[in-house]
């Protein structure tokens, strides 16, 4: 079974990536082979902008959610659980929509400009600062939740040797987060990429990366080479960043030890002020990007017209979300299993590909597919159909779930597994009764997570999708242009409605279990 | 005996439902080396918690140095200004610190000059025998001198009271004879109070002026006259 699946995992998610380096390298080859190692001017410049959205997004991502992630973890807030659900919502929400959010509030009818009499972003509004701030604004939580793993993760008794001799303040300083910096620093590499790669908000906001001239090379220009010769430098660079921070995470990525019977530090006299700055991250990153949809929204003559004008691509954001999800589980149990019984070495090297794997770019991912479906003969039956958007969502989103499904066997002590084999029952009889069934919770997590991400998932499927047809993200992408921003507005209320349904969900079947 | 220097008077502690510490009493005179000898689990440990401020009495209370501490439900003396040198089980070195840099975070901490570090730190890693290795990691040592390193880390501040949570109980029998004596050998050059937690009967006799034994978080038994040199697990 788990040969099975590593097959099918190195069709859906490896030759999509190698299709592309080694098309990349080969246009390179017959075009020039120094201008496929030295840019040029144009690519240098797309270069400097993605270096800079790379890393002013890593910088600002860090600045907010590294504070946060301590506070999680070292202050006894109030109502921590669901404070923890709305700082780390953002990430979910798809970019573009905190990016429209962006463009209305800066505009001329926006909030801001009706406060102050005039307009005060408007020369930030499509720019990179602007295309940083958006994607900030997702990203934080990555570093968020890293801070906070990180920190749960120091043994209690090192903090409390440092203790005995100092304040909170500088325990926290020179101890805890210098032992976090590992996890830090990996989580802002990773942000790093995922901002390098990201389509819609530098395409929404008109800043030039590589990303978008991929896509403006393959879908505006027609012109394969072009887009393959691109993503060289964009793969090259993604490969070794995302490998780097695999390599930093190491086991941090699966599990979360915390040394038995110490206590480590906790900052009470910190909990007004951490509150405060909770509550105005959540306001500023979650409420403020809904609250102004909605206020756009409201212009909208007759709300039924406008979901009725997107019917088909709301079905099949929601057939094809639920589809990809089941089938994104279904195979990222085995790959998710195999690595959490791996060798640590092996392990190590299957987290740094599955980080590498997660943060390729989309629109290579997308152009990657289409190289390797769209030829003649039985394999090319595929393309042009439904099952071209699922592929795209295997190819995004099995190494995330293979993660995230990891961590929930590495919970499961192997003993177990060898009492049902001792005790007669073969492998598959123990993975049904005694594996899988512990890993309900994170199974349930994992398909909720891959159907969002899935839902909002715009750089691949705008590329491999039938023609005609349409998701919520690619309609609302594409009719940005030339429809009314109330209309627009609405429907990306709608996709935020769609993401934070199930995770309502979720989070209230979690809700009873967590402790912490 | 002088005067009590450190008093623990009528201190119960629980962790849900279990018992560690049950109206514990304890009194220890400045200078004197008392070991806390019992099974696992009997409440040794969190003893010496209590008494360090990591954790919270729930009923009675700690005199240090002739200042109240603790009493039930709140400390009223944070860890850091009780001037407690602490030898942890797992001895707690931070990693990604040198010896050096373990000992400085200490001086930094409780105030000490800068100008000063340097023969502070000299003269402590003499006194364990580790002088050399000040620019080493902890994992760079071998388990002898990660012992000696926290020993030095406790002393480094020039606390008024040493705890040591069986701090040799991961060692091979040869390098506990040969840390045992360097530690008698410490403490009668420092003279400084020391509360011992062991469970082994040989450090006790090495070790302690006095024995305080426990079982089940109360004190099982102490000599009749509470005299000095009262090895009574002989």
């Amino acid at each position: 079974m788990i040969g099975t699946a590593l097959v099918l995992f190195a069709i859906a998610c490896l030759l999509p990536a190698g299709y592309m380096l080694v098309a990349g390298l080969e246009t390179g080859v017959q075009r020039s082979a120094a201008a496929a190692f030295l840019l040029d001017a144009r690519q240098r410049e797309l270069l400097t902008n993605s270096a800079l959205l790379g890393t002013g997004t890593a910088l600002i991502s860090s600045a907010v959610g590294v504070p946060l992630g301590l506070a999680l973890a070292r202050i006894p807030l109030p109502w921590k659980p669901g404070l923890r659900l709305a700082l780390a919502a953002p990430a979910l929400l798809p970019p573009y929509i905190v990016g429209l959010a962006w463009i209305y509030v800066g505009g001329t009818r926006g909030p801001l400009a009706a406060v102050a009499g005039r307009e005060l972003l408007s020369d930030w509004t499509y720019s990179l600062p602007g295309a940083v701030i958006v994607l900030s604004l997702v990203f934080y939580p990555l570093s968020m939740l890293a801070t906070e793993v990180a920190v749960r993760r120091i043994e209690g008794r090192l903090e409390e040797a440092a203790l005995l001799v100092a304040a909170p303040g500088r325990v926290v300083r020179r101890i805890s987060l210098p032992l976090a910096a590992p996890g830090i620093l990996a989580a802002a590499l990773i942000t790093f990429v995922l901002a390098v790669s990201e389509f819609g908000v530098p395409g929404l906001l008109r800043v030039r990366v590589f990303t978008t001239e991929v896509f403006t090379a393959f879908a505006a220009l027609y012109d394969f080479g072009r887009a393959a010769q691109l993503t060289l430098p964009l793969l090259l660079l993604s490969l070794a960043v995302a490998g780097s921070a695999g390599a930093l995470a190491g086991e941090r990525l699966l599990t979360t030890p915390r040394g038995a019977g110490s206590r480590p530090v906790s900052l009470h006299s910190w909990r007004v002020p951490a509150v405060a700055g909770v509550l105005l991250v959540i306001a500023v990153t979650l409420l403020c990007p809904l609250i102004v949809l909605g206020l756009e929204a409201r212009q909208v003559p007759s709300m039924r017209e406008v979901f009725a004008g997107s019917s088909g691509a709301i079905a099949n954001s929601l057939t094809l979300g639920a589809t990809g999800a089941t089938a994104v589980v279904a195979l990222a149990v085995w790959i998710g299993y195999a690595r959490a019984r791996a060798r640590p070495r092996i392990g190590r090297i299957v987290d740094g590909l599955l980080v590498v794997l997660f943060a390729l770019p989309s629109t290579i991912v997308g152009v990657g597919l289409i190289g390797l479906w769209n030829r003649p003969g039985p394999i090319g039956a595929i393309y042009g159909t439904h099952l071209m958007v699922l592929l795209g969502y295997l190819a995004r989103l099995v190494p995330v779930a293979a993660l995230l499904l990891a961590a929930a066997v590495r919970h499961i002590p192997v003993s177990q597994e060898e009492a049902a084999s001792v005790s007669g029952a073969g492998w598959l009889r123990t993975m049904w009764c005694v594996v899988f069934p512990q890993m309900r919770l994170g199974l349930g997590a994992a398909w909720v997570v891959v159907f969002v991400l899935a839902c909002g998932e715009l750089g691949t499927t705008i590329l491999v999708a039938p023609p005609g047809e349409a998701t919520l993200p690619i309609r609302i992408y594409t009719i940005i242009a030339n429809t009314p921003s109330s209309h627009v507005a609405a429907l990306a209320l709608l996709q935020a409605g769609v993401i934070f349904a199930p995770l309502a969900i979720l989070g209230l079947a979690v809700s009873p279990r967590v402790t912490r | 005996m002088s005067a009590a220097f450190l008093q623990v008077a009528g201190v119960t502690k629980s962790f849900g439902r279990q018992r560690a510490l049950d109206r514990m009493s304890l009194e220890i005179a400045d200078g004197e080396a008392v070991a806390i000898l019992g099974p696992s689990g009997c409440g040794k440990t969190t003893l010496l918690r209590l008494v360090a401020g990591l954790d919270v009495p729930d009923e009675g209370g700690i005199v240090l140095g002739g200042r109240e501490v603790a009493r039930a439900g709140r400390n009223l003396v944070p860890p850091h200004e009780r001037l407690i040198g602490f030898v942890f089980q797992d001895l707690a070195l931070w990693p990604h610190l040198t010896v050096r840099g373990n000992l400085t975070f200490v001086l930094g901490s409780v105030g000490v000059a800068r100008a000063a570090w340097d023969a502070r730190v000299r003269g402590v890693l003499e006194l364990v025998r580790i002088g050399a290795l000040a620019d080493r990691y902890p994992h760079q040592l071998s388990g002898g001198e990660q012992q000696r390193a926290a020993l030095a880390r406790a002393l480094v501040g020039q606390p008024r009271l040493l705890l040591l949570d069986e701090p040799f109980s991961s060692l091979d029998p040869e390098l506990r004879l040969v840390l045992r004596g360097e530690l008698v050998a410490l403490r009668q050059t420092l003279a400084l109070t020391t509360v011992y937690v062991t469970h082994d009967p040989e450090d006790v006799r090495a070790v302690a002026d006095r024995v305080v034994r426990m079982q089940a978080g109360r004190i099982d038994a102490v000599p009749a006259d509470g005299s000095h040199s009262s090895h009574s697990e002989d």
